[in-house]
Parts: structure tokens; C-alpha cells; sequence
């Protein structure tokens, strides 16, 4: 501010200085009229309200040059009066010098003093912005502002410390279990493995890799906190309540598991997962009453493409888990068929998504940090990969499955048949300009002649209506 | 739930590879409040620049710092940090060309 401040002051200096100027001739005029419009009350006017008068004349800043003006040193009658003579040079206002005449005149011609052009005027500027005058209080929006900046810069570490804590519990009470799992535990995908352990891929988001073990190729874990980090999520979490979540994604080993997909979860997860995800949308159908079917806990939604796939999976062991950590498990899910999200645009692609075998899984977090209590669901997630391997399916029930594998492919091949005729026009099209430039780029008259020729016959046999060739008898 | 065998197996270990489609919005899991944030962020900051509404250089300040504390540590933080000082500009130039104190605007 304070550049500001002397830029202010050197602009108003400027402007003193040039409306002093003014002044000086204005000054001169209103003396002048002064003298126009001279009479005897003007004699009698006393000092204060000749001041009076010549500061209202006086505008704007030049008002301040003015009054300034009066401190200045005052000058004897008689240097002012060699000076009107000067500049007026006229005999004709000689009469003006009588002092018998004029009385009292001195005293208002003292008002204006002539200024000193060696010593500058000392300037002071009683006309300060009005925003320089306002109080802080005015202010109080700004506090506000900076205040909650501050808050949520508090809240950023605090949240942020607070999920690095909770995730790192995680990790330590999941360590020895994964440890007896997996050859490798937490890699970051760098050449020399230089943090093995939780990646942080934001503040509320940890990952862990971990891979080398029978049944599947990798195994990865997204530690997904309550964004605590953010002041904004955390209100916005009030309205609607968050939990801390873990999601397992394993990529199970091709032909490990037979084919079908199967998903169990909460009634709210189960529809939303089954409008997103592909597989789930195209191979399952929603499994009615599961409570009574496959005695899932309530509030429990499942989707099912094999019955008897889904019987097999949901076993005693499973419910019981089901039961035993039901506020804990989001969701599961076990596809041979997995390519993700649903995409919006479909209609583009012409090659069918890749597919490939998962076991999905998602747990909340416990809202105390006891982590010890959902160590257990890591081991139903063994236990449901080494069941995958040895479950197979019926012949009936695997014949279904290829059923709907095909049937899914034809209606994929069905819907995108336009966009791909399309295409294949598009190549053939590419291919014949491709030949037209080739043609017309060699020299040889006759060739371009012959091909010119070919190509007139073929567009002609392409516009040619339709018939049928009728054979002739000869008679 | 126990196994005697050991289910390890060293030869088939495979190394970690990041997603492909991360930071492009791929899937409805990525989460877009860094993006959008930053988008808010520069219209704030511009409104605040051109038309010399204070509480919407604030608002721009308000959205950078949602936007950098929910930025993904492989996100380029060249962007944050540029949405921070477009933000910050807007603040500072807003006062310097109007040091009066800020009027909500549902006041004016």
C-alpha cells in the first residue's frame, strides 16, 4: 500500500501544483473583476469574509493550494503592488496605488500573496481519501474472510494428519496378514521399489499394491477417507454422512474362476453399482426377496446371473460373515466379464471393452478406528479367491452362461453394426483417393486415361438401378 | 478360513502400474472437485479482475484452496498453483484499485 500511497501523493502534488498555476491566473481575473465590480461595499468587507468569498470561488483542489497559499510569508504592500504594475504595465490603474482610496484594501490584498518561485509552497494535504479515514471495523467482511482462510487452513492440516493416521493404522494392523499373502506388499511402480507401503494419491486417498500370490495376479487396495482435509466436504458431509471405505480390487488369474457374475452388497450400493458398472448391468438381473432365497441379512440386495452360481458362493460361511459384519461390508462382487464403467460414449467405440476376471470388494472403515474388527474380512476375501478356484459350475449352468456371453456379444455387434458400416466405407473411400492421387502423380498419359476410365465405368455401375438379370431364351 | 499351504508365489509377482485413465476424468470413482474447483476458481478470478467485485476474487481464493487440498498427488501442481496466484491477483489487484472496504453483495 504504501507505494501506493506516495504515487497517490505525487498525483496530488502534480495536481496542486497545476491548479496553483490556474489559480494564480484565476486569481488575477477575479481580481480584475474585483476591480469591474468595484464599489464601496467591497471597501467596507471585512477580511473574514473576503476569505470567505474567495475560497468558494476557488474549485476543487486548487482550494487547498489557496488556503496554503496564506501561510505563506507575507509580502509587503509595496512588492506586490511593483508586481501588479509589472504585470499590467498600464498607467490606467495607477489610481489603485492611492491609498487614500483604497482602505482597508491592503489588508484583502494581503490575502494573496504572491508566490514564491524560488522556495517552493510547503504543501499539505488536508483532503486524505475518504477510504484512508475509514476505520478497520469497516473492514469486518475482509476479517471474515481471512479468518475462514485460516480455519481452513487449520483444518487441512488437522485432516490431513488425522487420514494419514487412520490409513497407517490400516496398514499396521493389516501388515502381517498381507505379509502371509503376498510376495510383494505395497509397490509404488517405480523401477527400484523406494516406498514399499501405502501411496499417498491424495489426502484422502491411499493406495497399496500388492501382488505374488496363487489365484490372482495383483491385488489392489484404495484406502478412500472422509475428506478431512477439506473444510467444505466436511460441512457438506453434516447433510450427508460420510464413512471412511476400503475397496479391493483383485485381478484374479484367467480361468481360475468359472464364468458367471455375482454381486452381494447394501440394498443402496447394489443399485448403484448396478446401473454403472457394464457387466453387472448386461449379465445380471436383480435377485427378488434375497433374504428368503439366500438368507442374506436384511437390507442386503444381491445380483445374480447363475442361480447356482450365486447359491454356491453365498454358503453358510459367507452368510455368517454377511450377518457378523453387516454394518461393515458395502459390497462384493465377482465377475469373469469386467470392463468397468458403463461408457457414455458407446456409440464410438466399434471393439467390445476387454473383459477380464475380478473380485471386487468395498468395507467400511470402523467409525472408532478399532481396525482389528474388520481384519476378518480380509480373510473372507481369501477365502472367497481359493473358493473361486475349486467352485465349478453344471453343465446346464455353464451352458447358460455361454448363452448369455454370446447373446451379449450379438446385441453389442447389433447396435454398433451402423457405426461400423460406416466405417468400413469410410477405409474404402481413404483407400480409393489414396489410388486417384497415386494415378494422377505418375506421368504416363494413358495410364490416367485407363484408370479414369475404370473409375467412370464403376461409378456408373454403382448409380445403375438395381435388376435383375433376366436370362434370355433363345427362341 | 486358514490355509496350510503358503499361498505365496514369488514368480508371479507383478509390479504396480497406475491406472491409465487417472486424472481424465475416466470413472464416476475419480473424483472431479479438484477440476471443477479450478474451473470455478478462474471464472471467480476473472469476474473479480474485470468487474471489480471483491467477494468474487475472495470466492476464487475460497476455490483454489478447495481445489490444491484436494488435488491428487500426481496431479500437476503447476495448475494449482497458477489457479492460487490468478486467485490472489484478483484479491490484491481488486484492492489496489479500490483499498474501501469490501461491500457484500447483497448490500448493493
Amino acid at each position: 500500500m504504501r507505494p501506493v500511497f506516495a504515487f497517490l501523493l505525487l498525483a496530488l502534488l502534480c495536481a496542486c501544483q497545476m491548479n496553483s498555476a490556474n489559480v494564480n491566473t484565476n486569481g488575477e481575473d477575479e481580481t480584475d473583476n474585483d476591480f469591474a465590480e468595484f464599489d464601496d461595499d467591497f471597501v467596507d468587507a471585512s477580511y473574514d469574509t473576503e476569505t470567505a468569498e474567495n475560497a468558494d470561488s476557488s474549485r476543487g483542489a486548487g482550494r487547498e493550494s489557496y488556503i496554503e497559499r496564506q501561510e505563506v510569508p507575507k509580502k509587503s504592500v509595496s512588492n506586490d503592488d511593483e508586481e501588479d504594475g509589472l504585470v499590467e504595465n498600464d498607467d490606467e490603474f495607477e489610481h489603485f496605488q492611492d491609498e487614500e482610496e483604497f482602505e482597508g484594501y491592503d489588508a484583502g490584498d494581503t490575502m494573496e500573496p504572491p508566490i514564491d518561485q524560488k522556495t517552493e509552497p510547503k504543501l499539505k494535504i488536508p483532503n486524505i481519501p475518504l477510504h484512508f479515514r475509514t476505520h478497520w471495523d469497516s473492514y469486518w467482511m475482509e476479517m471474515l474472510m481471512v479468518a475462514g482462510l485460516l480455519a481452513y487452513f487449520a483444518n487441512f492440516f488437522a485432516g490431513k494428519a488425522k487420514n494419514a493416521r487412520l490409513a497407517q493404522l490400516w496398514f499396521s494392523t493389516h501388515k502381517a496378514l498381507l505379509d502371509e499373502n503376498f510376495a510383494l506388499v505395497g509397490d509404488d511402480g517405480k523401477v527400484e521399489n523406494e516406498n514399499p507401503g501405502l501411496i499417498k494419491e491424495s489426502e484422502s486417498l491411499y493406495t497399496l499394491w500388492c501382488s505374488g500370490r496363487t489365484c490372482c495376479e495383483g491385488m489392489l487396495v484404495e484406502l478412500k477417507m472422509i475428506k478431512r482435509q477439506d473444510l467444505v466436504s466436511l460441512v457438506a458431509g453434516l447433510m450427508r454422512p460420510q464413512l471412511d471405505q476400503v475397496h479391493i480390487k483383485i485381478d484374479l488369474t484367467r480361468g481360475l474362476m468359472d464364468s458367471f457374475v455375482f454381486a452381494v452388497g447394501s440394498k443402496k450400493t447394489i443399485t448403484k453399482i448396478f446401473k454403472e458398472y457394464t457387466d453387472l448391468s448386461k449379465f445380471c438381473s436383480l435377485v427378488a426377496k434375497p433374504e428368503d432365497r439366500y438368507n442374506v441379512p436384511s437390507g442386503f440386495g444381491v445380483l445374480s446371473e447363475i442361480p447356482e452360481a450365486t447359491s454356491a458362493i453365498l454358503e453358510s460361511r459367507v452368510i455368517t460373515a454377511l450377518n457378523k459384519y453387516q454394518s461393515y461390508i458395502d459390497y462384493l462382487h465377482i465377475s469373469d466379464q469386467f470392463s468397468g464403467q458403463i461408457q457414455q460414449e458407446e456409440g464410438n467405440t466399434l471393439k467390445q471393452p476387454e473383459t477380464r476376471p475380478v473380485l471386487l470388494a468395498g468395507f467400511n472403515l470402523p467409525k472408532h478406528a478399532e481396525m482389528e474388527t474388520i481384519k476378518p474380512l480380509l480373510l473372507l476375501i481369501f477365502y472367497l479367491m481359493e473358493r473361486l478356484k475349486v467352485y465349478r459350475m453344471s453343465k446346464e449352468a455353464k451352458a447358460k452362461a455361454d448363452k448369455n456371453r454370446l447373446r451379449v456379444e450379438e446385441e453389442f455387434l447389433k447396435s454398433t453394426h451402423a457405426a461400423r458400416a460406416e466405417a468400413a466405407a469410410q477405409r474404402r473411400e481413404d483407400k480409393r483417393k489414396q489410388e486417384k492421387e497415386r494415378v494422377l502423380a505418375e506421368e504416363d498419359p494413358e495410364k490416367q486415361r485407363r484408370w479414369e476410365l475404370k473409375e467412370q465405368k464403376r461409378q456408373a455401375k454403382k448409380n445403375a438401378p438395381k435388376m435383375k438379370r433376366l436370362a434370355v431364351k433363345s427362341l | 478360513m486358514n490355509y496350510s499351504v503358503d499361498p505365496r508365489r514369488k514368480e508371479k509377482i507383478n509390479r504396480y502400474k497406475a491406472p491409465k485413465n487417472q486424472g481424465q476424468g475416466g470413472g464416476a470413482n475419480e473424483d472431479m472437485m479438484p477440476d471443477y474447483m479450478n474451473i470455478l476458481g478462474m471464472i471467480f478470478s476473472m469476474c473479480g479482475l474485470m468487474m471489480k467485485l471483491k467477494w468474487c476474487a475472495w470466492f476464487a481464493l475460497y476455490c483454489s484452496c478447495i481445489s490444491f487440498s484436494s488435488s491428487r498427488a500426481s496431479d500437476d501442481a503447476k495448475q494449482v498453483l497458477s489457479s492460487f496466484m490468478l486467485s490472489v491477483s484478483a484479491v490484491v489487484m481488486s484492492y489496489l484499485q479500490n483499498p474501501a472496504a469490501m461491500t457484500p453483495p447483497w448490500a448493493s
